[in-house]
């Protein structure tokens, strides 16, 4: 296995000196007092980059491989990743870090994340000449991505992808139960009613389930389905510090009331989490699997005869949660000129090279690879590279965004709806309340 | 107080014999007694009390993490805590996990105490084995429960399948998760009472005991009788300090379920954590955290009042 | 020890940690108290069994069920290799043992200094100040987190050793530990020395520390294991991996790879050898410690 942690940069070797002799005195007990600089990095001339991630499992194993390569690609910087856990603590951490004023000189963020983080001048942006010197241009990202980068005129993200809610199937059992189209694809679907259909002849095909579909303590996986649909009817959620959520009630239930009917443990089972969904399908116990981009190469490995697609548009508009890994520049108290330069050269080295994480499922932002005809060869990944065309990031707001609280609180009016302990009107009618609750709090970024 | 009163006994003996040295002196210990405080009182003043008056200031603001919005508000942070669920909820759980916690921390200990103070062998051993864990950073204990509570790998559930218990899910199941945190802070944190157990009942008077023998009382009657009243002021202590101790409670919580599943377990300390840090919100967090000190002074008095009443 | 017993003091700590033996014949009583005893002992010993059987096996063995004792390839030393090697454990080592004995050694300084003009030097104001610290007691240090993490904002600590010394260094209670043993040295010993013409720092260097090495070494002790295990304010005053303390790096930072439990159990091990360690050699000193220190609180 190869590892991230560099060991041959000779600039390092003080450093692991102290290291050496901090163990050393560890074991002997010793309070050692030597000196106060036992932290400080050695002088090299390679700068060192400090990134923060929160991607791990196959997207961590595959980010490592890039970085790995972008570092032994020159010898001007050298990339050194931190890796915390997904999520608040993750989020948390960045924030506090930036407030403190010696954050990393790099970090990932959820593109819809960032609308929380930069108004308040936790992030700095992106200097839009300093891209391009790198070969870098707005024109190299789809027009969503980069529309979404963008706060208050400025551009606060540099995304590395997309990754959408999809739809993934079994070829085999689609076939079995005549669902293929004359392409040996998934044929077209463009309503509520054919999709349970065609869930129900799967179900026949594996003697379990159609769909596979996860969601028990998990708000993120309530709320990119919930979202997806709701988008599809072609109503828009509007959160405004100071005013009441601008929601359309009508939609919202009546989605919220679809997917419970998708519950009824012959489409899906009526009580499962994300895991349990995963094996299922890749037991093949399944036909169907509405998830996120990331869990395709668990698939592959499982050896399920495999294809995938954007979830179809059942109620008229074409559309798809999404969230984007994106970097970000934390606000530093005394910049580096230099590491930041070297931030940026580091930035486009992984742009450019993101075929490779295109491996780990996610859509690449940086058009040139998307068009590059090995991503087009890239199966199943060319066949719902459309989905970047109908992406839709969480509304914005400060507490939106993956990971962030606005999920939970989904779940926690919203859980009883799916698992039919509760109305779907009453479930969303206090999931709106409390966004009312949160708008009327001091907006505090 | 009782130095107080030595050192006045000194001085007034000196007194009326020379008036001149007694002011000189006078003059002397006010210079030496401020500046042996003076190192004291300036990280005193820098890290307990400045920041203690400035989160009063803070709490009446919108601060921000993000320096946004500081705007004066008044009480209506204060206002809007008292009306927020999931204060009330993280308060609601510190005090069950206190209740929970502070019954076996004590019970277990004042057992342990007693078995080992029968006279065993090998002291050392046992005192060893009890208080061990004390030693272990919060973080360690987590990993080590962790892993043993974990659903499918873990020790625990594989035991309890052996004598034909079902698999429990120890930290995601709202009904047990608490428990489970109170099992791992048993495991930490009970050897700290012990000792102090230890300590209180080998300090009895052996005299005790032998009259006792002398009138034929067993072993139960010899431990109800002398040796719980003896360590009555330790028991009160202990009791005191645990209390306190549970109601800060964060560490563990925060390492072992992030205060879930759906925040059962997420306690005060955690949820001053996450408004502030995670939310942002400084202002309404430090207002947060002084209904939360409210608390700690109420208790504190309370049990200072029961004790005094005990002792009285 | 010898120097200890020509003071009074030494009631509040020798006396107490010599166990009372008493002659008796075994009684069965006894023999029942010896197993339920050993029972506990050993089912307090197991988190620590397990996490050294895990930590010893590779990292197949250990996520593979059935569940095995002795992993069928053998025990192995990998993980405790990988960690090392790759990890920050080094770093998060010394940093944790360089804030700690910083702590520990500012803490006793202050401390000491305090407590002896409290106990014997009759100056004006020392009542408003012996209420006003007795007072500082019941604050709760969770209370202090969200304006002391602004305050190092803006003394610009924050990710740096001095953020996490300095606010850890204020320890009312042992200020009182120490204030309580300084009053019990009688003062004709310096009462001597004064007469002798010897200034106050002179008195404290020379008469007081010397004959208060044993609660010295107890406060020392206790301020130790507290910083040395101290979670929630290295948590909130570092960010970069480069400068947490060992408790907070275990917890914050992940693998890239994903949860490895063997090399999880062997970091967890590794953090906490060595007050294990310490624990092994200064066992009589470090109950002693907590027997005279822990009441006065944390």
């Amino acid at each position: 296995m190869h590892q991230p942690r560099d060991n041959s940069s000779p600039g390092l070797s003080r450093r692991q000196l102290l290291r050496g002799g901090g163990l050393a005195l560890a074991g002997l007990g010793a309070a050692g007092l030597l000196s106060g600089c036992g932290g400080s990095a050695a002088a090299s001339e390679t700068a060192q980059l400090r990134f923060w991630h929160l991607l791990s499992g196959g997207d961590g194993i595959k980010m490592a491989a890039m970085i790995d390569s972008a570092n032994s690609s020159q010898s001007a910087w050298h990339v050194n990743p931190t890796v915390l856990a997904w999520g608040a603590p993750y989020y948390t951490k960045l924030a506090m870090a930036s407030a403190g004023g010696r954050p990393p000189e790099l970090a990932i963020m959820h593109a819809a994340r960032v609308p929380g983080y930069a108004p308040g001048g936790l992030l700095d942006p992106w200097d839009l000449d300093l891209l391009a010197e790198n070969g870098v241009t707005p024109e190299d990202f789809a027009p969503r991505i980069w529309e979404n980068s963008q706060v208050d005129g400025a551009v606060f993200s540099i995304s590395l992808d997309s990754h959408p809610f999809i739809l993934m199937y079994n070829t085999e059992v689609a076939d079995k139960a005549g669902v293929l189209g004359s392409n040996g694809q998934l044929e077209e679907i463009t309503s509520p009613d054919r999709f349970k259909e065609a869930a129900l002849e799967m179900s026949k095909v594996t003697g379990q389930h159609g769909l596979s579909y996860g969601y028990l303590n998990d708000g993120a996986q309530m709320w990119r389905m919930f979202y997806t649909l709701y988008l599809q009817h072609g109503a828009a959620i509007e959160l405004v510090p100071g005013q009441k959520a601008k929601v359309d009630r009508d939609v919202a239930v009546d989605v919220l009331e679809y997917i419970g009917s998708l519950l009824d443990d012959k489409i899906a089972t009526a009580s499962g989490d994300g895991g349990t969904a995963i094996a299922e399908f890749a037991g093949q116990d399944s036909g169907m699997i509405v998830s996120g981009v990331w869990e395709l190469p668990t698939m592959i490995n499982a050896g399920v005869p495999l294809d995938a697609m954007p979830i179809p548009t059942l109620f008229g508009t074409p559309a798809a949660f999404a969230d984007s890994h994106a970097f970000v520049l934390p606000h530093q108290k005394s910049l580096d000129e230099q590491k930041r330069r070297d931030s940026y050269a580091f930035v486009a080295a992984l742009l450019k090279g993101s075929i490779n994480w295109a491996q780990a499922g996610h859509i690449p932002a940086y058009q040139p690879v998307v068009r590059s005809a090995a991503y087009k060869e890239l199966m199943p990944q060319a066949h719902y590279a459309g989905a970047a065309d109908i992406i839709n990031y969480d509304p914005r707001a400060w507490f939106t965004g993956s990971g962030s609280d606005f999920q939970a609180y989904f779940a926690d009016n919203i859980q009883n709806v799916f698992l039919g302990r509760t109305a779907a009107k009453d479930g969303w009618d206090s999931f709106v309340k409390r966004l009312d609750t949160l708008l009327s709090k001091p907006n505090p970024v | 107080m009782s130095a107080s009163t030595s050192i006045r006994s000194v001085s007034t003996q000196q007194a009326p014999a020379a008036e001149n040295k007694h002011a000189a002196r006078s003059r002397r210990d006010r210079i030496h007694g401020w500046s042996f405080m003076a190192p004291f009182l300036l990280f005193f003043g820098l890290f307990l009390i400045w920041p203690l008056i400035h989160g009063i200031v803070m709490s009446f603001t919108g601060k921000s993490l993000t320096g946004a919005n500081s705007s004066f508000l008044g009480f209506a942070n204060y206002a809007e805590a008292l009306g927020d669920v999931d204060m009330w909820h993280a308060l609601g759980n510190t005090l069950y996990f206190t209740v929970i916690s502070t019954v076996p921390l004590v019970l277990v200990a004042l057992l342990m105490a007693a078995l080992v103070n029968m006279g065993l062998p090998a002291q050392w051993l046992w005192r060893l084995s009890f208080f061990a864990p004390f030693l272990l950073a919060s973080t360690v204990v987590s990993l080590f429960f962790v892993w043993m509570f974990n659903p499918q790998l873990g020790l625990v559930n594989e035991v309890l399948s052996k004598v034909g218990i079902a698999p429990v899910d120890w930290l995601n199941n709202p009904d047990i998760a608490m428990w489970s945190i109170v099992i791992a802070t048993l495991w930490w944190t009970v050897g700290f009472n012990f000792l102090l157990y230890l300590a209180a009942m080998q300090n009895i008077p052996q005299a005790h005991f032998e009259a006792a023998s002398l009138d034929g009382a067993g072993g139960w009657r010899q431990f109800f009788s002398i040796t719980l009243p003896q360590i009555n002021q330790t028991t009160i202590m202990i009791v005191i300090l645990q209390v306190l101790a549970s109601l800060k409670i964060f560490d563990q919580v925060y390492q072992m379920t992030g205060g879930g599943p759906g925040g059962t377990t997420r306690t005060i300390v955690q949820y001053i954590f996450e408004t502030g840090f995670t939310g942002y919100r400084l202002g309404y967090s430090a207002a947060i955290s002084y209904i939360f000190f409210g608390l700690i002074v109420v208790v504190s008095i309370a049990q200072f009042a029961i004790t005094r009443k005990r002792s009285a | 020890m010898a120097t200890t017993l020509t003071t009074p003091a030494l009631t509040i700590s020798p006396a107490s940690s010599v166990p009372v033996r008493r002659k008796k014949r075994i009684a069965p009583s006894r023999i029942i108290a010896t197993v339920i005893v050993a029972i506990l002992a050993v089912t307090w010993m197991v988190p620590f069994a397990w996490a050294a059987i895990t930590a010893l096996k590779s990292e197949t063995e250990a996520a593979a069920t059935p569940i095995t004792i002795v992993p069928e390839s053998g025990f192995t030393f990998d993980a405790f290799a990988k960690v090392l090697q790759q990890g920050n454990i080094p770093q998060w080592t010394w940093n944790s043992l360089f804030t700690s004995a910083a702590i520990t050694v500012v803490t006793l300084v202050i401390s000491a200094l305090a407590a002896y003009a409290l106990s014997r030097i009759d100056f004006k104001g020392r009542k408003v100040l012996m209420v006003v610290i007795v007072a500082s007691l019941i604050v709760p240090p969770p209370v202090l987190i969200i304006p002391l993490f602004y305050q190092m904002v803006a003394f610009n600590m924050i990710d740096t050793y001095w953020g996490v010394i300095l606010p850890q260094v204020i320890s009312p209670a042992m200020v009182f530990v120490l204030k309580k043993f300084f009053d019990q040295i009688p003062r004709e010993l310096e009462d001597a020395a004064l007469v002798d013409g010897a200034g106050r720092i002179r008195i404290f260097l020379q008469v007081v520390l010397p004959l208060s090495r044993p609660i010295l070494a107890a406060v020392a002790i206790f301020v130790f294991i507290g910083a040395w295990n101290n979670f929630l304010w290295p948590f909130i005053v570092t960010n970069d991996s480069s400068m947490l303390t060992l408790p907070v790096g275990l917890q914050t930072i992940k693998s890239a790879y994903g949860i490895q439990y063997a090399q999880n159990m062997a970091s967890a091990l590794l953090a906490a050898l060595p007050l294990i360690v310490v624990f092994l050699f200064f066992q009589r000193q470090i109950i002693k410690g907590i027997s005279t220190t822990g009441l006065a609180g944390t």
